[in-house]
């Protein structure tokens, strides 16, 4: 028998709710059972833990429990410290923890215990996956601590349940489709949303509350041939989809959940391995520059001026040097033209990061060889680059400048080959000047290939990491740094994870805009 | 000064060989330091002025391959090793992963395509940099922190986009021709992609994948910021290290770069056409 063709639309509407419902009431059951299974651990291992201080034998199976004493320094090596350890439910007698063939487990308490003297009493999961737990609490002479054994499989997913509940709204909404009319969505949203019920009884209203909006919606866009239209569409371009579907879900995967993540981030405060929603503190704090005056190194506003600084002197070094050599290279009665060109591209063929320590170890105050040469010209002594700002960024700009000209030449050389000779021909008939010649004929053709190439390399100029990191290490006081050094800096040396997330996603608005407003303007120069 | 000019005067000609001579030499200047440090002995002094070695000595190069970690291990070995492998596998997963894509977006038309490649051009340009501390506390979440395969999942979120790219220009730029007359014989385009494109396609696609390996091959800031252990490093951590805050060997670093960077250049000067032409297609037409 064949079904007719509204009952499928409307199973198949159905389905893709229910997907999405159960996706969602899927991770809410895992979230809650994970949480309710760490503090039932937790609650044994500190169960067992209280016990061992009142010197009676733990509570519930332990793989090992029993009192740790405070250290003592080993009179062999006096930066070593020892503790003792009396096992709970043993002889009584104590016993070194650590040396040549001790229990393994030996560790997890010697550790505890030095974390307890940290924190206080704890409780909480071994970092080995195992799944056992570490509790600690004061006793008299010493830490009573309890290592939790392994414990069995987790809860099963509740298949029986979500059967149910499926087989429920499969019934709603072939009736509604059966009925016709009003009762086609809404005997999908009914359906849809019956997942909404465990749901709510796991997680609470949160969860539910999207199910049941997805189900609505559903029902409503169904109500209207939305659904209709998108699955049309999905059908009509199967083929194109399914090609582009390896590189799209591995996009998803490897660079939107990060991307995400980061833009997350931004909105904690990370401390001492902890998280703490903020809200917009991290970029209030940051776009009023932190209480810090302008030219102070720390003020995000102080830092973007040197970004800028340094993307405009580069890019605009880079096109003059690139566009003059690539006219010289031009002349036609140049010998000698290809090993001039091939020479002239050995700085994009070494490796960025190479470069950038090349150079740093010329500019070296003592023995580099940019001193040497200046004390040979006469021009000055031990000059010491990276304690000035000036002489500091003078040293980030010649590096950037040495490895990024070759690109513009490379560019500006392809653009003027396909100027045609006559063009130059005839104005040289018609009595125009050399200047007259370049601003009239060269610098038109020159512009859309150079503007695309100043856009990118604008953008790479200012992502450029390597030389700033490498080079001048934002010596001095980190005033050379640029955004995203700065940003490195904001995770990587004072761990302060969220400032540094936050400060990412300020630097992706910026490039954000600055890509939109760049390939406007070249495409309006591109068209004429 | 661009004009074909039947006489140029001699002073025209004479500052024009001056500036490309002068230009050359800067450029030359730094390799040569390099290049005469890596056979100088010695270890304590920067890069120096004089371009001319006093003695010619291998012992940075020996000093180099022989190093030897705790465990007896060849670090140089280690590292050439670790580059290799996160490069070459980077190189395999970004050109799968990324040519059915690339071949859907330059022949078919379909809802999103143009969103698609708006969002590798964006990918590609903006550096992984910006994801850098995300991807930290991923894959320290994943116990992926000293691990290749973490690397790799880092270095291919800039490896598919440009390879979907570059090698959606090669496709573009092949005829139609071939395979309109496939699908009027019947094939289907799963059938024309792998039995007539791809074999076609080869030569994009071996550029394409040597293009990644070297990206991948030089990068710097990720790979020392997930490798911390070293015998995890890659070789381009190895060179910094060896020119840190505290100690350094300029020597060794100028072996080391040699060593490292010699058949990248020569891959590089053997591909540098093709680069310029991918680069201004992806960035006119985007």
């Amino acid at each position: 028998m064949k079904t007719p063709a509204r009952h499928r639309a409307q199973l198949r509407d159905w389905g893709a709710a229910t997907l999405v419902a159960l996706l969602i009431a899927s991770a809410v059951f895992f979230v809650h059972r994970n949480r309710e299974f760490r503090a039932r651990e937790e609650g044994r291992a500190r169960a067992a833990a209280l016990a061992v201080a009142r010197g009676e034998p733990p509570v519930g199976r332990v793989d090992l429990a029993g009192v740790v004493s405070p250290p003592r320094a080993s009179a062999a090596y006096p930066f070593l410290r020892h503790r003792s350890f009396v096992e709970a439910g043993g002889d009584g007698a104590a016993r070194e923890l650590g040396g040549p063939c001790a229990p393994a487990a030996d560790k997890l308490v010697y550790d505890a215990a030095g974390r307890f003297e940290a924190e206080g009493a704890f409780a909480g999961f071994l970092p080995d996956g195992s799944g056992r737990v570490v509790a600690a609490t004061p006793t008299e002479g010493g830490v009573a601590v309890a290592v939790s054994t392994p414990p069995g499989g987790p809860d099963a997913f509740p298949w029986l349940t979500l059967i149910g509940v499926l087989g429920l709204g499969a019934a709603l909404a072939g009736a509604g489709s059966v009925m016709g009319g009003a009762a086609r969505p809404l005997g999908l949203a009914l359906g849809a949303s019956g997942l909404a019920v465990p749901t709510f009884l796991w997680g609470g209203a949160l969860p539910a509350t999207l199910i049941g909006l997805v189900a609505l919606g559903v029902a409503w866009s169904a109500g209207r041939g939305g659904t209709d239209r998108f699955f049309g569409a999905l059908a009509a371009h199967r083929t194109a989809l399914s090609f582009v579907a390896p590189a799209a879900v591995s996009m998803a995967v490897l660079v939107a959940t990060p991307f995400v993540v980061g833009l997350v981030l931004g909105f904690y405060d990370h401390d001492a391995n902890s998280w703490k929603f903020v809200g917009l503190d991290n970029f209030a704090h940051i776009l009023s520059g932190g209480g810090k005056a302008f030219d102070d190194p720390g003020n995000f506003w102080f830092v973007l001026g040197v970004t800028v600084l340094w993307t405009v002197c580069n890019v605009a070094l880079h096109v003059t040097l690139g566009v003059a050599l690539a006219l010289l290279l031009r002349q036609k009665w140049l010998r000698g033209k290809g090993v001039f060109r091939m020479l002239l591209i050995l700085p994009w063929a070494i490796p960025n990061y190479i470069t950038a320590l090349i150079w740093k170890g010329m500019f070296q105050s003592e023995y580099g060889a940019i001193n040497s040469l200046l004390d040979l010209a006469g021009l000055g002594h031990g000059v010491s680059w990276f304690s000035s700002w000036s002489t500091a960024f003078t040293a980030n700009v010649v590096t950037n400048t040495w490895l990024g000209f070759p690109f513009m030449m490379v560019v500006a050389l392809g653009a003027l080959e396909s100027i045609p000779r006559d063009l130059y021909e005839a104005a040289e008939v018609d009595g125009a000047s050399a200047w007259q010649r370049f601003h009239h004929i060269t610098l038109p053709h020159l512009r859309p290939a150079l503007g695309p190439a100043v856009v990118m390399g604008s953008i790479w100029t200012f992502n450029m990491f390597n030389v700033i990191f490498l080079v001048s290490r934002g010596e001095p006081g980190g005033s050379t740094d640029i955004l995203v050094t700065n940003a490195y800096r904001w995770a990587f040396e004072r761990d302060e994870y969220g400032m540094a997330a936050a400060y990412a996603t300020i630097i992706f608005l910026i490039l954000l805009l600055w890509t939109v407003f760049g390939t406007k303007v070249t495409r309006k120069e591109a068209a004429p | 000064m661009t004009a074909r000019r039947t006489r140029p005067s001699w002073l025209g000609v004479a500052a024009t060989y001056a500036a490309l001579l002068v230009v050359t030499a800067v450029v030359l200047y730094p390799v040569m330091l390099v290049c005469k440090k890596a056979f100088e002995p010695g270890r304590q002094f920067a890069l120096s002025a004089s371009p001319i070695p006093r003695e010619v000595t291998l012992d940075h190069f020996r000093a180099l391959m022989g190093a030897h970690g705790s465990h007896g291990e060849l670090l140089f070995l280690r590292h050439a090793m670790n580059s290799a492998l996160v490069a070459l596998a980077t190189t395999v997963v970004g050109v799968i992963l990324s040519c059915t894509a690339a071949y859907a977006l330059s022949r078919f038309r379909f809802p999103g395509r143009r969103a698609g490649l708006t969002t590798f051009l964006v990918v590609q340009m903006f550096p992984a940099s910006m994801l850098l501390l995300p991807l930290y506390v991923l894959l320290d979440k994943m116990s992926l922190l000293n691990s290749v395969t973490g690397l790799v999942m880092v270095y291919a979120t800039t490896a598919i986009p440009f390879c979907v790219w570059t090698l959606k220009g090669y496709f573009d730029g092949l005829p139609r021709e071939l395979e309109e007359a496939a699908r009027i014989d019947g094939a289907g385009p799963w059938r024309i992609f792998f039995t007539i494109m791809l074999p076609l396609a080869r030569p994009g696609i071996a550029v394409t994948a040597l293009f990644s390996f070297m990206t991948a091959w030089n990068e710097f800031i990720m790979a020392s910021t997930f490798m911390t252990e070293e015998t995890r490093y890659t070789l381009p951590v190895l060179l910094q290290s060896s020119v840190g805050q505290y100690s350094a060997d300029w020597g060794l670093f100028a072996a080391g770069a040699i060593v490292t960077s010699v058949p990248v250049m020569a891959l590089f000067y053997v591909l540098q056409r093709s680069l310029v032409g991918g680069l201004t297609a992806g960035s006119v037409k985007g």
